[in-house]
């Protein structure tokens, strides 16, 4: 006896199913997948190696005293170097030390003239942190032996008249690197969604599979199926990216890029659901991976040009074109996010920005799927939208 | 009974079926004969809910065929259709879980289906790995594994060699032993006569006959008379009247007797030309039902 009739549910739920454990196998996928990680944490190592890097240097000192080690430390704070000391036994210990290039340079400190050994020549804030320790150690040494007592030095008060300046473009660029991923992953993912509806209309399986479920069934199941995968990978790249952010401490503002995060991946599903509904019923108008690319082609395009937009708005987002596009369905997922976290919308933008795409998405669900299932079972050529419309239901 | 009653589909203005109806007892096979481009296609794929039809329905035991009657039908579609880098196994267990099975069932008549089939070795190798042979062969399989009540084969035999016609032909004839109806379309008719039990044959969008093979023969018996005259001159039976002579060769005639022609009067004829060494009605090959009726731009309809 054969099985019972399945739910939309249960058919939705066995495409989707399908189309995930066939993803996972896919090598592209995995590549893809690895490779936009790769990138990411490439990203972050990139990040940590600009903030941090240069920006520390070894002293070897002989004849230290706590005066100095304290002056030459209190000098690199003043000058945002991260200063180590090494303390060297004599003149020979230094030189080989500074050969060995275990320390960027070495003071001699013990004799009446200090002395700064250096391979070739010292850096920038190598001679400096040195130059402004010593000084500031012998004016003090030399004020103490005139009978001066140390002095009272006012702490400058420091007033920022943009204190949120530099949180501010953190956030846009945190904004940025999310809209590229977003707009990645919606071609990318749009890209797989195509390629399906090809696949099964080239190989022709797509009659076997509409004799058991309608058409809708297998679009849904594929889009869900897809998104879910899609899903997955932007939060992955959102966690990974947050917490190595957080982790090597690139952010002064952990709360709003977590904030930009979650809108980056909130948009990623409307994104998602608009773009791959768009891609499947393109697809479905032709029957071979090689005429994909000339009916993909237009919407690809409004993929790119959101990006660009996405990008400008980063820039001045309160520029009359980021306003007006953060409405626009197709558009605002990619622009809205930027506006969002450059901090300069208010929640009815969003929420209207939202409600605008919802009503896309369904009109595009609708309609495309009246073409989809028009066009399925045309599998000789290219297929013309107004054919599809006319063939629905035949 | 699975009852096709008048069908009728237009694409445009070009009409494809023009009141097609047939019907198939359980446990009888139907083979379905007609040109190409005739609807045989567009016939099917009305029974599978792929087409909708302008007039007509189809049914199964009494009640038209709905999405949850077609979970119950095998299917193979003329053109071919797999995931081509699925595993013969998966793809197998997907259509049973299409049709319905639950994830253990359907794994198990898989892994049977793909045994039975002789693709047991196969059974982890993407499809595309596959020859075509095999490849239909695991189309067949999709088609079973849910253990369909009919089954609707679009051209099952096209493609297949010598062996895989046998194996196909054992495989479908097993089925319709365990009461399964089963209709196949085929262009080759030895194997349509060979195999089954009616036969319906369709031009220009009408059945222009359908029934058993003895029926059809029978009708069509009774037309063509074999004479083999050997001193007989040429031109002896041309003035018989009703009669028309098909083809004549040294004495072998073959003619065509129309409505009231005595065929006493022919025998009578032939005796007096000397020795008549075979006088017998010519019974038609399904090849030559076919031309007959596919051939005659106004054949009249031969209901079954």
């Amino acid at each position: 006896m054969s099985g019972r009739e399945l739910g939309s549910a249960a058919l939705v739920r066995l495409v989707a199913g399908r189309e995930i454990s066939a993803r996972l196998r896919d090598k592209n996928f995995i590549v893809s997948s690895v490779v936009i990680l790769v990138v990411l944490i490439g990203l972050l190592g990139f990040q940590v190696a600009v903030s941090s890097g240069g920006e520390s240097t070894r002293i070897g000192v002989v004849g230290s005293s706590a005066g100095l080690e304290r002056a030459l430390e209190a000098q690199g704070d003043a000058l945002d170097v991260d200063v180590s000391i090494v303390d060297l036994a004599d003149e020979a210990a230094a030189r080989t030390a500074v050969e060995a290039d275990e320390v960027d340079g070495a003071l001699l400190a013990g004799g009446a003239e200090p002395e700064l050994l250096v391979r070739q020549s010292a850096g920038g804030s190598l001679s400096a942190v040195v130059q402004g320790a010593v000084g500031q150690l012998a004016v003090s040494e030399q004020l103490a032996e005139a009978g001066v007592p140390a002095l009272e030095v006012p702490e400058v008060a420091v007033t920022a008249l943009e204190p949120d300046a530099d949180a501010d473009g953190q956030r846009v660029v945190a904004a940025i690197i999310g809209v590229g991923i977003l707009y990645g992953l919606l071609i990318m993912f749009g890209q797989f969604v195509a390629q399906g509806v090809v696949e099964e209309k080239a190989s022709r399986v797509v009659e076997l599979l509409l004799a058991t479920m309608r058409p809708w069934h297998l679009l849904a199941g594929k889009i869900l199926g897809l998104g879910l995968l899609g899903l997955a990978q932007i939060v992955l790249v959102a966690v990974v990216g947050v917490a190595g952010a957080l982790t090597f401490d690139i952010v002064d503002v952990p709360g709003e890029l977590i904030g930009t995060a979650v809108s980056v991946v909130a948009w990623f599903v409307l994104g998602y659901a608009f773009y791959a509904a768009v891609f499947a019923v393109a697809a479905s108008l032709v029957s071979r991976q090689e005429d994909l690319g000339s009916v993909l082609t237009p919407t690809t395009l409004v993929l790119v040009a959101a990006f660009v937009v996405g990008l400008q708005a980063a820039s001045d987002p309160t520029s009359a074109l980021a306003v007006v596009t953060s409405y626009v369905p197709g558009l605002s997922p990619l622009v809205m996010p930027v506006r969002q976290a450059a901090g300069e919308v208010a929640a009815w933008e969003v929420a209207l920005s939202v409600a605008l795409m919802v009503v896309a998405i369904v009109a595009v669900v609708r309609l495309g799927g009246r073409i989809y299932a028009g066009a399925l079972l045309r599998t000789s050529g290219k297929t013309k939208l107004r054919e599809a419309l006319a063939a629905e239901r035949a | 009974m699975l009852e096709f009653d008048g069908l009728h589909k237009s694409f445009g203005d070009v009409r494809v079926l023009e009141g097609v109806g047939f019907t198939v007892a359980p446990g009888t096979m139907f083979g379905f004969c007609g040109a190409n481009g005739a609807g045989k296609t567009t016939t099917m794929r009305i029974a599978m809910g792929l087409l909708r039809p302008d007039a007509g329905e189809v049914r199964w035991q009494g009640a038209p065929l709905d999405a949850a009657a077609r979970t119950r039908i095998g299917y193979m579609p003329e053109e071919r259709g797999l995931y081509p880098k699925m595993k013969v196994g998966e793809q197998v267990t997907y259509f049973a879980r299409l049709h319905g099975m639950d994830a253990g069932a359907a794994a198990k008549a898989s892994a049977e289906w793909v045994d039975r089939l002789g693709l047991g070795a196969r059974r982890g190798d993407q499809v595309e790995k596959l020859s075509l042979g095999n490849q239909q062969r695991v189309q067949l399989a999709a088609a079973l594994v849910s253990r369909p009540e009919v089954l609707i084969l679009d051209e099952p035999f096209s493609g297949l060699d010598p062996v895989g016609v046998d194996s196909l032909a054992e495989a479908l004839l097993e089925q319709v032993r365990t009461g399964v109806p089963v209709v196949f379309s085929s262009h080759q008719l030895d194997l349509v006569e060979r195999l089954c039990d009616s036969v319906g044959i369709l031009a220009r969008g009408r059945m222009v006959a359908s029934g058993t093979v003895p029926e059809l023969k029978r009708r069509e018996a009774g037309r063509l008379l074999r004479v083999v005259v050997p001193d007989a001159p040429a031109g002896w039976a041309a003035a018989l009247p009703g009669v028309r002579v098909v083809s004549e060769s040294a004495g072998d005639t073959l003619l065509d007797l129309t409505g009231g022609a005595d065929d006493q009067a022919v025998l009578a004829t032939a005796i007096r030309t000397g020795r008549v060494t075979r006088f017998a009605w010519q019974e038609p090959t399904l090849v030559e039902l076919f031309r007959e009726a596919v051939a005659a731009p106004e054949a009249q309809e031969v209901a079954a």
